[in-house]
């Protein structure tokens, strides 16, 4: 090979081992990034008016007469909404105008019968109105505006006759005005249309059954049964959405036959009529004024329970139950671990045995996590606590011994490691001057060696928090009450953000929730590796250095 | 463990691990305490070897039920897999091949960027920025399965099924992907070690023949160090096979065959995905749950057979190391 393409293969294979690292390196962004970024959104925020009803009704957390000012506030500004909508409402309802009608005209005979009006006169005024009543009947059938109109200007003739003025009768004439103008105004082939689309609008600005809207219910409305719909957009990035869903209507079209269906956006507002379109550029440029976000740092995300599977609140009972678990754990895996580490380094001198113990340490540290979930169930649940008198079931205990199990290897390799690393000068020193083995251990090698058994205290400590397989038959829970004692099964982080990960529907439109609770599992996992970085870093420093 | 006062009175050097005067005539309490002493150290001690048997034991007696009633032929060659059914068949050989297709698949991905990378870190750069960048490349490693799993789900999974254009984006690809990266971190250390364990005199001695570096590494320093990376490979296999929650979240879990076979973009369905997946519904004693404890043996069979082979590897690396 000529020299040339030597010298640049060899360029070309520096490069790509670069490379490789850096990809490394950005797949590591490429995991974190999202995570921490969209994670972060659980904590900082920009809440509205509704985040702190929540947070004032499911955490009693309040600052009542500033909340309650705020709550007037807002509601004088969605008031012009439900103005909006309810006079739409009465516009479209020709239903309810025709049973008016006939009930000012059974009234009116009432009214007629109590002033004992003359027979002749009454059946004269009864025809009258009957005759107004059928016509306006017969408008109310009809969608053609030009013979409505008309219809209704024969009855508007005698809105002046005195002998119907100020009488109860007077009313079916306003009737016959309003409807003229309704009429006018909407198009009345659509009222079906109008009526679904007043529908799907209230919908998204109320709360349809299992979705909330960005308003919450009306004020006069009475409460839902889930507390989730209680409240409106409780984010403005969540009210954000909402609004882009009500101001504008998604469809998938066909654009061209044999190719991929294309997203078309048109404005809701075409689907109404001129007179109710106001509405929609009232609640786009109110928004704010409806809600008044305000950014939040919401740190009792780490602290509350959640409401309705994660849809409001924190991870506060994960938080506790990864920490129960992994406290637990570590108080069987610590001594277990230092001791075999001592053993193995000290008192070990017989070939083969040690060499079966290391080989049942480095089968232990290949065996599948699935598998520990397994022997966890079958001989902690099922097998051991019925021999001691407990509960055969998935709990706290069974979980955390189990994690012990998995993370032994870990711990006596860090251990092992730190306590062969002492000089072994320092050995024979306390050796010399008379200690016995058992104290030399103790006081001398085990405070030197503590450094590095603290590295590998952190690793196991980590590794307990973050797996997840060996836990699901035995001890974790996605919904469940805060353990009372050990002998509950819990909600972990690690299950839980399996949990939201694949979750129903409702975990999926609270994102910030749903990576708020994987990103305090690595948080808390990357914390605990990144000290044993460095402690492992001052260890190997300070033995260098003598 | 009061022997020390009782040593020091008979003989000041004697308190070593050889029981010169600790002889039950002499001292019975003292040489009583020293050997429960010990006896109970190398009982904790022995407690890892114990729980290695005890995990054998009990996942093989739970599935004693299953083996005793089917054949283990029609269990590893059957096809299908209807643990609910009303006669419940119990054919793994989709979920075996599952199992081992994903974790192929990710070392596809992974060896040859993990042996680069070894090599970058070994002989590239100085030790010094060997040293900043390993602790990233040990975070990989500490990145909890669950959040990987979580990746693959919500990040992974949407991604690839707007931009591939896949009918679902939890699939083969998106989960040897995520099996790729958790096992680069075990592959790029265990090959760094056998790579950087081959002496400075064997580079030295290629290089003054007049080989470059490119011809030093791959035709020297590799093949001097393959037994280390053969273990880093089987190490980063163990890893992949072993691992859950990445695989129940994002392989699609649907038991096939996947055809044709280099067809990344189907939905499998693992061992481990399986027991995990169907363990919760199981009713205990059943049929079914011993099937799934049955899954496990064979899990466990496959990793331990791997941890032999992987073992003798580094054994011969380490014999290997020594010589040059």
């Amino acid at each position: 090979m000529n020299q040339r393409t030597r010298i640049q293969l060899d360029h070309l294979f520096t490069a790509a081992t670069g490379a490789s690292i850096l990809l490394l390196l950005l797949v590591l962004i490429a995991v974190l990034g999202p995570m921490v970024y969209r994670g972060s959104g659980a904590v900082f925020f920009s809440g509205t008016v509704e985040f702190r009803k929540m947070q004032r009704d499911l955490f009693e957390r309040a600052d009542q007469p500033a909340l309650d000012a705020e709550i007037a506030e807002t509601e004088k500004v969605r008031q012009a909404v439900y103005e909006m909508i309810d006079g739409f409402k009465k516009d479209m309802d020709v239903e309810g105008m025709s049973s008016q009608v006939r009930q000012i005209y059974r009234e009116f005979g009432e009214e007629l019968r109590q002033k004992d009006v003359p027979a002749e006169q009454y059946t004269k005024l009864r025809e009258l109105t009957r005759g107004i009543r059928d016509k306006l009947e017969a408008a109310f059938q009809s969608q053609d505006v030009n013979e409505i109109s008309r219809t209704v200007d024969e009855v508007l003739q005698y809105a002046d006759d005195p002998r119907l003025k100020d009488t109860s009768a007077a009313k079916l004439f306003e009737i016959a005005r309003n409807f003229l103008q309704a009429a006018q105004r909407t198009d009345l082939a659509k009222h079906h249309e109008y009526a679904a689309g007043l529908q799907e609008v209230e919908r998204i600005l109320f709360h349809s059954d299992g979705l909330p809207g960005l308003l919450g219910p009306r004020p006069n409305e009475p409460l839902p049964l889930l507390v989730m719909l209680r409240y409106g957009a409780t984010r403005w990035d969540q009210a954000q959405k909402l609004l882009d869903r009500f101001l504008w209507v998604e469809q998938w079209v066909q654009t061209e036959p044999g190719r991929p269906l294309k997203m078309q956006r048109t404005p809701r507002a075409d689907l109404f009529p001129e007179s109710f379109r106001p509405l929609f550029t009232y609640v786009e440029q109110n928004a704010g004024g409806m809600l008044n976000p305000i950014s939040t740092v919401y740190w009792q995300f780490f602290k509350d329970d959640n409401a309705n599977s994660h849809y409001f609140g924190g991870i506060g009972p994960e938080i506790l139950g990864t920490m129960l678990i992994t406290v637990v754990g570590m108080l069987f895996v610590i001594p277990l671990g230092v001791i075999s580490a001592a053993y193995l380094v000290e008192c070990a001198s017989d070939g083969w045995v040690i060499r079966i113990i290391r080989m049942g340490i480095n089968t232990l540290a290949g065996v599948p996590s699935i598998v520990f979930g397994l022997f966890g169930l079958a001989f902690f649940v099922l097998f051991l606590f019925p021999l001691l008198g407990f509960e055969p079931r998935p709990c706290i205990l069974a979980a955390s011994m189990t994690l012990a199990v998995l993370t032994l290897p870990v711990m006596i390799r860090a251990s092992e490691e730190a306590i062969r690393a002492v000089p072994q000068s320092y050995k024979e020193g306390s050796l010399a001057l008379g200690a016995s083995r058992f104290h030399t251990f103790t006081a001398v090698i085990l405070p030197a060696a503590l450094p590095g058994i603290l590295t590998g205290v952190i690793l196991s400590l980590s590794r307990i928090a973050g797996e997840t397989a060996p836990i699901l038959f035995t001890g974790a829970v996605s919904l469940g009450a805060v353990p009372d004692s050990i002998f509950d099964p819990t909600r972990t982080l690690s299950y839980g953000s399996y949990d939201m990960a694949v979750g129903d529907r409702l975990a999926m439109m609270v994102p910030h929730n749903q990576y708020g609770m994987v990103v305090t599992l690595v948080m808390l996992i990357l914390i605990l590796n990144g000290i044993t970085i460095v402690l492992r870093w001052r260890v190997f420093k300070k033995l260098r250095g003598q | 463990m009061n022997n020390a006062n009782v040593t020091l009175t008979l003989a000041p050097a004697a308190d070593t691990c050889r029981p010169l005067a600790l002889t039950p005539t002499e001292n019975l309490k003292g040489y009583l305490g020293a050997h429960l002493g010990r006896g109970l150290l190398f009982f904790i001690t022995f407690s890892s070897v114990l729980a290695v048997l005890l995990i054998l034991v009990f996942v093989v007696v739970r599935s004693g039920a299953f083996f005793s009633t089917s054949s283990i032929v029609e269990f590893l060659a059957g096809r299908d897999w209807r643990p609910t059914a009303q006669e419940p068949v119990f054919g793994a050989l989709a979920i075996i091949v599952g199992s081992l297709y994903v974790s192929f698949a990710a070392l596809a991905f992974a060896v040859p960027l993990g042996i680069t990378a070894a090599v970058f870190l070994s002989d590239i750069v100085s030790w010094k920025i060997r040293n900043i960048v390993k602790p990233f490349v040990e975070i990989l490693a500490a990145i909890p399965s669950v959040a990987y799993g979580f990746f693959a789900v919500l990040v992974l999974a949407p991604w690839m099924q707007k931009h591939f254009g896949f009918s679902t984006g939890t699939n083969a690809l998106n989960a040897s992907l995520i099996l790729a990266v958790m096992a680069l971190p075990t592959i790029v250390s265990v090959a760094e070690d056998a790579i950087s364990a081959m002496g400075r005199e064997l580079r030295e001695a290629s290089y003054s023949c007049g080989a470059t570096r490119f011809e030093t590494i791959i035709k020297v320093v590799i093949p001097a160090a393959h037994s280390g990376i053969i273990a880093a490979i089987v190490l980063g296999m163990m890893r992949a096979i072993g691992e859950t929650m990445v695989v129940w979240m994002a392989s699609g879990n649907a038991t096939q065959i996947p055809h044709p076979w280099w067809d990344l973009s189907q939905s499998i369905r693992t061992m481990t995905a399986t027991i995990a997946g169907e363990m919760g519904e199981a009713p205990e004693a059943s049929l079914h749950r011993s099937a799934l404890f049955a899954i496990g043996v064979l899990l466990l069979v496959l990793t331990l057979g791997m941890n032999v082979i992987s073992e003798y590897f580094l054994a011969s690396a380490k014999k290997a190391s020594g010589k040059t």
